[in-house]
């Protein structure tokens, strides 16, 4: 017998016929979700291997725990959450006590000398079509970002980079919403100070 | 309001709506204050530099090795006998 799903089948009625047993449902569900895993993988590990065996490692999961997934979040968010505990738990390799106990010096530093002299630089929205990030940039951008203890990491990327809410950022934490907000707070002003030589060496970069 | 406490709220000025009593404050602040502003300039670029970074798509050899896994886990206990059975009797 050949069944197939339809590729047009909602997420809903997929994951019913997966946590059901459906075999093929589950197989298509790893297909619609593999690019999302791998991306956000990637954002949190910066590293294409760890990101492939992150990516393996989530699904193996999603595969045994399906069953306990109610349905109260949304299913990317239980998705991430999986992927930033095997991100967290098996890629940390150094403590991040120390960085984090410097970071919480960003709620206390104040900006001073060398944004004072560009009140030109305020701008409008910028458009990331018009950038092109060259290979000194992306070096900049890339070490600024390991820098960053990847708990801080992932709420950057959940927030400023995905677009997504304070609430399920810190559910896929386990955060609350304050401490997620202060995290975003410190991990945008150290990312912030790590680019600024660049960003104010080169104003034309984005306008 | 004053600049070390704009510094607090600015990043939570990013996602605030707009009408809060507080981004009130900080956007008046902003308009009178240039190092605020740039500041803020500055950490809006940053997300927009990061926003733009390419982003990888999975490697052929690691989507091969996904279903692969996938398959192996969705094969039934009776499937997964009757196929080692065929493998068995193959070599």
């Amino acid at each position: 017998m050949n069944k197939r799903i339809p590729r047009h089948l909602p997420d809903d009625a997929l994951i019913a016929q997966a946590k059901s047993g459906d075999n093929l449902a589950f197989t298509e569900l790893v297909r619609r979700y593999e690019e999302t895993v791998y991306r956000f993988s990637y954002k949190i590990c910066r590293d294409k291997e760890k990101a492939s065996e992150t990516l393996q490692d989530t699904f193996v999961n999603v595969f045994r725990k399906l069953k306990s997934f109610d349905g109260k979040s949304k299913f990317s968010t239980w998705l991430y959450t999986i992927v930033t505990n095997n991100c967290l738990m098996k890629h940390r390799k150094r403590k991040s006590d120390e960085l984090e106990e410097s970071l919480e010096a960003y709620d206390h530093a104040r900006h001073t000398e060398d944004t004072v002299q560009r009140p030109e630089l305020v701008s409008s929205e910028h458009s990331p079509a018009d950038i092109v990030i060259g290979k000194e940039l992306r070096d900049i951008l890339e070490t600024a970002m390991l820098k960053l203890p990847e708990d801080y990491r992932v709420v950057f990327v959940m927030r400023d980079i995905e677009g997504r809410s304070s609430e399920e950022t810190a559910g896929v934490l386990g955060l609350s919403n304050e401490a997620t907000k202060s995290r975003l707070r410190r991990a945008r002003a150290f990312l912030r100070d790590q680019l600024h030589p660049y960003i104010s060496a080169h104003p034309e970069l984005v306008r | 309001m004053k600049c070390d406490k704009v510094y607090l709220h600015i990043c939570d000025h990013l996602d605030e709506e707009i009408t809060s009593p507080r981004c009130r404050q900080i956007k008046q602040h902003l308009e009178e204050c240039p190092n605020c502003r740039a500041y803020l300039d500055s950490l809006k670029k940053t997300i927009v530099l990061y926003k733009a970074m390419p982003e990888p798509s999975v490697p052929a050899g690691t989507h091969r090795e996904l279903f692969k896994t996938i398959s192996s886990l969705t094969l039934s206990p009776g499937r997964a006998r009757a196929k080692k059975r065929r493998c068995t009797r193959k070599s």
